[in-house]
């Protein structure tokens, strides 16, 4: 098995890359980013059900690359440069000054639209990466004890978004074989609604019954240290980030 | 241990007693089973016991029970933690964390209770329970069995005198469940822990079980041994029809007991007629489908031909692809290799009414189906959408249960009648072949013999295949003609229904169990071979 590390660390590490990237404003040096990103969320990856959430950060980030290129391309302020393509200008009324819609598109101005949505996608995906490394459980069990206690609810609530999303599956597959195809949002949130308010009320019984709340003090079964690599992997991430810093100028 | 003083409960906006007036001691290290039927109160008698009722449910509790001579009404469920340890109907819904060893420490963290002691007792529940090479897995990557022992063992590991179940084999397979009972049998024999069961599966437990309570429906209860109570009940495993219709002079409960009573007729001559093989004209095509995903084999070169009027019986563990088969045969899932044909069509082609006249299928959860907001509406629906005339599928739904108000929601029906309301709207549709997935989770054995009644009139009557996933090997018994067992995603056994449950000792039903080596498997074999002398 990988020794793990403290959860807090690879939230660190996360913030840190951030920030280089941030600093070093280079689309290039963002997708290298995201690059090792992906390695290391695929080496370091337990099976557990939030893994995934570093792929669905992904496919969020790739949409907004989608969506500020487009709108890079429909709104903006004329850069000049080489001239791509050009589309009509949209007449606007005379209250809407200072915007344009449509006009020549330059390289300069398609690039820009690019690089600030890569960067965006990029921060995007290292925070992805840290979720799907360290899941929001292991997170809250080093915080301290009024953050727990607060902690433990959304932990709850959490857990319920899963659950929501495999009940939806569930049901309208079964809605699809009974040769139900359109037949609206009704059929669809009643079972769900019943479903989640069920399952929420059985947590909060069995949470009820298994003592919780009932001493002002809790224990924890398995302390998480701060460990020697810890302070290795913070300390390199943090030389990488300055570095990016300097190349930036 | 657990003391019961004139209880009676009933819930707000209801006319219907739950109990009435029950008094009973419990003492420690007993083991009692309580049964009825569906929806009849067993659950809310369980959650008494802790509290949860009425402190979590509401309701007007009168009377008073105590544990350990702690009463109820002055605490609130969690102050009875370390006496008492409760198991949920679906322990998925239940858990708090995502790890395996987490969620066993989830308790002890909650009391306070020091590391070194957390740690020590989260081992030994492991041990105990066989949990330690999941340890350290996410929970919702076990199998059924694996999570209801997670279940056992976070209730187990803060040491309650007393552990209340509610059905914690309905999910499981026979072998599964074999290990839950006999664990929970250890516990009350080693360490002296009283255990409350509830169960409908009667005879998985009633061997283990020193005494019952009989939840009559009415609100009026009955306590007593097992062979009290099971002489005059009328939900009664088949090990007691067998010794009703033989007229023992007692009535069992284990098969040994029932097996030294009979014999003298194990010990005649019967003429056994060999059964012609019936021709049946092919309805389903099943030809070398493979399934798997997440690098995990579903299935692997499944072949099988389902017959127009069989009742096949799709058997095996959990998650050895009872669900896979069921999913391909209906078109929810495409075999990377092979073909599923149904009547000559692929199913996954198959939409909206078309879909309807040609498969119908009954999910592991039928309220999945349901979505308005009462019984007429829901049968108005079937009628529409299927263009037959207004009422027929409640005229069917009066067939399988009667006496059923229009005005219910779906949802305060009891399981037995959710099922068959499911099954009515399935069947409207007059569909070719009919699918279901382990549909008899949490029926007792009245609405499970209407339940049969009603598929074997199906697939007599318009000669059409039925498909059907299941553990229970009684409804097995009872309703298939044919059984496809299933392990690690293959065919491992395909035959008459005869052939496989007496090769595997295992998946064998009760009567046969007692009348071995003779070929019987239900009550009504045995009457037949008898009557035939």
């Amino acid at each position: 098995m990988k020794r793990p590390l403290h959860p807090l660390t690879l939230w660190l590490w996360a913030i840190l890359l951030a920030i280089g990237v941030v600093a070093a404003d280079s689309a290039s040096v963002a997708l290298v980013v995201v690059g090792a990103a992906a390695i290391i969320v695929w080496v370091r990856a337990d099976g557990s059900a939030w893994n995934k959430s570093f792929a669905l950060a992904l496919r969020v980030g790739a949409l907004i690359l989608v969506i500020r290129t487009v709108v890079g391309i429909l709104i903006g302020v004329p850069i000049p440069g080489t001239t791509l393509f050009r589309i009509p200008i949209l007449d606007l009324p005379s209250w809407m000054p200072g915007i344009r819609i449509g006009g020549a598109v330059t390289l300069e101005r398609l690039s820009s639209s690019i690089h600030e949505g890569i960067i965006i996608a990029t921060l995007l995906a290292l925070f992805g990466a840290a979720t799907s490394l360290t899941s929001p459980h292991k997170l809250l069990r080093v915080m301290p004890y009024f953050i727990y206690e607060i902690g433990i609810t959304l932990v709850i609530a959490a857990s319920l978004l899963p659950q929501i999303a495999s009940s939806l599956r569930r049901i309208r597959t079964a809605q699809k074989l009974r040769g139900i195809e359109l037949r609206g949002i009704r059929s669809l949130a009643l079972p769900l609604l019943e479903e989640s308010l069920t399952r929420s009320l059985q947590l909060a019984a069995s949470m009820d019954s298994r003592g919780y709340g009932v001493s002002r003090k809790r224990s924890r079964y398995r302390p998480i240290r701060w460990k020697s690599e810890d302070s290795l992997v913070i300390a390199l991430t943090a030389g990488l980030s300055i570095a990016m810093m300097i190349s930036a100028g | 241990m657990i003391a019961f003083s004139n209880v009676s409960l009933i819930y707000p906006h209801s006319t219907k007693t739950i109990l009435e007036d029950l008094s009973c001691e419990i003492a420690e290290g007993e083991m009692v089973l309580v049964m009825g039927e569906t929806g009849s109160g067993k659950s809310s008698l369980l959650r008494l016991i802790n509290g949860l009722v009425p402190h979590h449910t509401g309701g007007i509790l009168a009377g008073d029970i105590s544990v350990n001579g702690i009463s109820t009404r002055s605490v609130k469920p969690g102050a009875l933690a370390h006496l008492v340890g409760i198991v949920g109907q679906n322990p998925i819904s239940g858990f708090v964390t995502d790890i395996v060893e987490e969620e066993l420490a989830f308790g002890m963290e909650a009391l306070n209770v020091p590391p070194e002691t957390m740690r020590k007792r989260v081992e030994e529940v492991l041990d105990l329970l066989s949990l330690n090479s999941v340890r350290n897995r996410s929970i919702s990557t076990l199998s059924g069995g694996e999570q209801q022992r997670v279940a056992i063992g976070a209730a187990l590991v803060m040491h309650p005198r007393v552990l209340v179940l509610d059905e914690p084999t309905s999910a499981l397979d026979p072998i599964a469940a074999e290990e839950v009972l006999s664990v929970l049998h250890r516990l009350v024999h080693d360490l002296s822990v009283t255990v409350i069961i509830a169960e409908h599966r009667l005879e998985r437990v009633i061997q283990f079980v020193d005494r019952i309570i009989y939840i009559e429906g009415d609100g009026s209860t009955a306590i007593g041994s097992a062979e009290e109570i099971l002489k005059n009940a009328e939900l009664v495993p088949p090990i007691v029809r067998l010794a009703r219709v033989l007229n023992l002079s007692e009535i069992g409960t284990s098969v040994r007991d029932v097996r030294r009573l009979t014999e003298d007729i194990r010990g005649r001559e019967f003429l056994s007629e060999p059964t012609l093989p019936v021709e049946r004209k092919p309805a389903i095509n099943i030809s070398h489908i493979s399934i798997s995903y997440e690098g995990h084999i579903a299935l692997k070169t499944a072949t099988a031909t389902i017959g127009a009027g069989e009742i096949v019986a799709v058997m095996g563990r959990n998650g050895a692809g009872k669900s896979s088969l069921l999913h391909s045969i209906v078109g929810l899932l495409s075999p990377h290799s092979g073909n599923v044909l149904v009547n000559g069509i692929d199913p996954q082609t198959l939409q909206g009414a078309a879909r309807r006249r040609a498969i119908g299928y009954v999910p592991q959860e039928p309220s999945d189906l349901l979505f308005k907001q009462s019984v007429e509406a829901e049968c108005a629906q079937a009628d529409h959408d299927n263009e037959i005339a207004p009422g027929s599928t409640f005229s069917l739904l009066n067939r399988l249960v009667p006496n059923i108000a229009l005005s219910t929601h779906p949802h305060d029906l009891s399981e037995g009648q959710r099922l068959a309301l499911v099954l009515s709207i399935v069947l409207s549709g007059n569909p070719e072949i009919l699918i279901l997935d382990e549909p008899t989770r949490g029926l007792d054995y009245r609405a499970k013999s209407l339940f049969i009644k009603a598929l074997q009139e199906f697939a007599s009557t318009f000669n059409r295949p039925v498909v059907i996933a299941t553990h229970d090997v009684e409804l097995v018994a009872e309703l298939a003609d044919r059984v496809l067992f299933l392990a690690e995603g293959e065919i491992v056994a395909d035959g008459s229904t005869l052939d496989v449950l007496l090769s595997s000792p295992a998946f064998a039903p009760q009567v046969s169990k007692v009348m071995s080596p003779k070929p019987w498997l239900t009550v009504a074999d045995v009457v037949n071979s008898l009557s035939s002398l």
